[in-house]
């Protein structure tokens, strides 16, 4: 970032020629297949961090793959989404990445990412795609057609409160949205009398993941069918952002871009937070960052609207194009996709398994004693099965930058949220004209 | 001797330069070939509303930086040129948050301006009611100047303070022998010698605040409602689309820009010299 604040674009041309430098295989070897006789080292990017389910599981498949090394590289989220591109463009692609899957339209339609069908066959561990995932997780994983990842962890929304102070207050678990409103009203105080919020309100992000939530519980969709004209602005778009103005209002606390932590770990610790809706892996987030208030939280469906609807996203496993040990890195993917490891992406990770038999996994039924001995992942599991994808659009990174900003001009009242979204739907559809 | 350093100068700013001004004239996402445009990405920022926010944005925060910064840098200059107790200590504490990087800086200040920081709570203790400082688009981007500037200042004072410990003492020994009192002094002696020192501080200092980022990438991402995207975060939101065409338009008007201001600047300078 630094060079790229002193040169702009021409430092990033210059990190382009210096990744070539970076050598990021071991083996000399450029062929696809995986020879028993044939050493290769695959190089893995992966940016679960400290707590990866990835690293932990190299060890046991270096063992029962001998003629594979596997080199896991630490990247974080950000960094990826930088080195990325230049990696691949500049030849010097990793094998095997995690990859966000909001990431996917735009870096599948860049060319970066490889067709799976010819390393894979469409088969996981000898099983068809369409028996390893549900339907949702497939259309997720698709590009035109074809696949270009394989989910590793799901994320699909549901609510998070603050059970001890739910019951405290003499409320119930909130299904619907005018139940929600009327908890959140009953939840959130205002201890200093300043007219906002600062006890146990209702997180409110202003993006479009929980826009997409909103949207599709209110029977809206944020383009048309063939992708080609913006309709988050239709009268469900503007009821989702107007419910949001309402949710906000009623007892949330505004949680943009400069609070920087959009987990809200810090509002969390503070109990300015005391509900929020988001995916599984805060489960893992919650517990390392607030230990101090095991059995004080809970999960629930998220209140329902019009209909059920979640946003989907997770992460995928995708090999990028110019990948010199395809063959090798799927052989890898599919350990990780194997139910006994797809277990440690909640055991290690605190995530989803995205696989339907990673999820039938008995460490994912147990009591969870940090949310009152209840089963949290079966209500994700129910989400996962309503939600879908963003669209996959080239243009879908703009088109999340208008819908942002529209949010953000709402939910801070400077316009009403139709005109807000009107001008976001204006700027989507010059970009999808393009 | 000097072969070694003009190839690698050569290898890796001029070509990447070169190859990145002929993509600005292209669709390009950093596979393939890149397809030939024309002026189009060029056009295309014209007319685009996002970048001429973008570009407001950097305009302000570029005056603002620049108006405050060198005239506080002067100032602390002026007075820590004085014979006085304690001034190494000054002197090096001014200039510490220099030497601190620009990332840990701004998070602290963002620590500083959040609802809760030490901002508020001074303000508090006056019975003044605390404000969202970076979560109103009207205060986001004067809080990252304010931080900015108290980032900044220091060096604009120990260039200034260089220069005036080079000023020889008799030109203010001749002012004051002609009657001159200490604000004619500064006006017709001070500053003018300073000419060629504002010179180099405003050229430094306007090429930092029109590339504009870490800052922003902390303390706001851009936010709320663009109120703090700036040029630079515009150019990496782009090439973040795999839009290398435009993102590399983006940095040739940037560089055209700064090119045109310096030159101004220089000749300026050689005008009133």
């Amino acid at each position: 970032m630094k060079i790229m604040k002193k040169h702009g674009v021409a430092a990033v041309a210059a990190a382009m020629l210096t990744a070539t430098a970076v050598t990021v295989s071991g083996c000399s070897s450029g062929g696809s297949g995986v020879a028993s006789d044939e050493d290769q080292t695959i190089v893995v990017w992966d940016y679960y961090g400290s707590a990866s389910p990835i690293t932990a599981a190299v060890p046991e498949f270096e063992k029962t793959h001998k003629n594979i090394t596997v080199q896991v590289e630490a990247l974080d989220w950000d960094s990826m989404l930088d080195k990325f591109p230049v990696a691949v463009s500049s030849g010097a692609a990793p094998d095997l990445v995690t990859a966000d899957m909001t990431w996917l339209p735009t870096f599948a339609s860049g060319g970066l990412l490889s067709d799976l069908t010819p390393v894979s066959k469409d088969m996981i561990n000898g099983k068809a795609f369409s028996d390893v995932y549900n339907a949702g997780a497939l259309g997720a994983m698709k590009y035109n057609d074809t696949y270009v990842a394989a989910m590793y962890d799901f994320d699909a929304y549901c609510l998070y409160y603050r059970s001890d102070v739910l019951k405290a207050k003499g409320l119930t678990v909130p299904t619907t949205w005018d139940e929600f409103l009327q908890t959140v009203s009953s939840m959130a105080e205002d201890t200093d009398g300043d007219g906002t919020f600062d006890k146990y309100a209702l997180q409110i992000l202003p993006d479009s993941f929980h826009f997409a939530q909103l949207l599709a519980q209110n029977g809206g969709r944020f383009l048309n069918e063939d992708d080609t004209v913006a309709e988050f602005n239709s009268d469900a778009g503007v009821g989702a952002l107007a419910y949001m103005q309402k949710l906000l209002d009623a007892g949330g606390i505004y949680w943009g871009p400069s609070e920087g932590d959009s987990t809200g770990m810090p509002g969390i610790k503070d109990e300015r937070i005391g509900m929020f809706i988001n995916g599984p892996y805060m489960m893992g987030v919650i517990k390392d960052g607030a230990p101090e208030q095991s059995g004080k939280w809970a999960v629930a469906p998220a209140p329902v609207g019009k209909q059920q609807g979640s946003y989907l996203g997770g992460t995928g496993l995708v090999i990028p194009t110019g990948a010199k040990h395809a063959a090798a890195a799927w052989e890898f993917a599919q350990f990780l996709l194997a139910p006994e490891n797809q277990e440690a992406v909640f055991t290690a990770a605190g995530a989803a398994p995205a696989t339907t038999a990673g999820l039938a996994m008995p460490a994912l039924s147990e009591p969870d004693p940090y949310f009152g001995g209840e089963v949290p992942f079966k209500d994700f599991e129910a989400a996962m099965e309503t939600a879908t994808p963003f669209p996959y659009v080239a243009e879908w990174e703009s088109i999340d930058s208008s819908i942002t900003n529209a949010l953000e001009t709402a939910l801070l009242g400077k316009a009403s949220p139709k005109d807000a979204l009107d001008a976001a739907a204006k700027s989507a559809d010059s970009e999808l004209a393009k | 001797m000097i072969a070694p350093a003009v190839i690698i100068l050569g290898l890796l700013t001029f070509w990447p330069m070169a190859l990145s001004f002929v993509w600005s004239f292209t669709k390009y996402t950093g596979l393939g070939d890149p397809q030939w445009v024309g002026f189009q990405n060029y056009l295309d920022l014209l007319g685009d509303p996002l970048f001429h926010q973008a570009a407001l944005n950097t305009a302000f925060f570029a005056v603002t930086t620049m108006a405050v910064g060198p005239a506080l840098g002067l100032a602390t200059a002026i007075l820590l040129n004085r014979k006085m107790r304690g001034r190494a200590f000054y002197r090096a504490a001014f200039f510490l948050p220099v030497t601190t990087a620009l990332v840990a800086v701004a998070a602290v200040w963002k620590l500083l301006l959040n609802d809760g920081g030490i901002v508020n709570q001074a303000l508090g203790l006056f019975g003044i009611t605390g404000h969202q400082w970076l979560a109103d688009p009207n205060t986001a981007l004067p809080a990252i100047a304010i931080a900015s500037i108290w980032q900044g200042f220091g060096f604009e004072m120990v260039v200034f303070l260089a220069a005036l410990q080079g000023l020889p003492p008799d030109l203010l020994e001749a002012a004051s022998i002609d009657g001159a009192g200490p604000f004619r002094r500064f006006w017709h002696v001070v500053l003018p010698y300073l000419r060629p020192t504002f010179v180099f501080v405003y050229v430094i200092g306007l090429i930092g605040a029109f590339q504009v980022f870490d800052q922003v990438y902390v303390m706001t991402q851009g936010g709320p409602i663009n109120s703090t995207l700036t040029v630079v975060y515009y150019l990496i939101n782009r090439f973040r689309a795999l839009d290398l065409g435009q993102a590399s338009a983006i940095a040739y008007l940037l560089v055209a820009v700064l090119a045109g201001l310096s030159y101004l600047q220089v000749r300026l300078a050689r005008k009133w010299s």
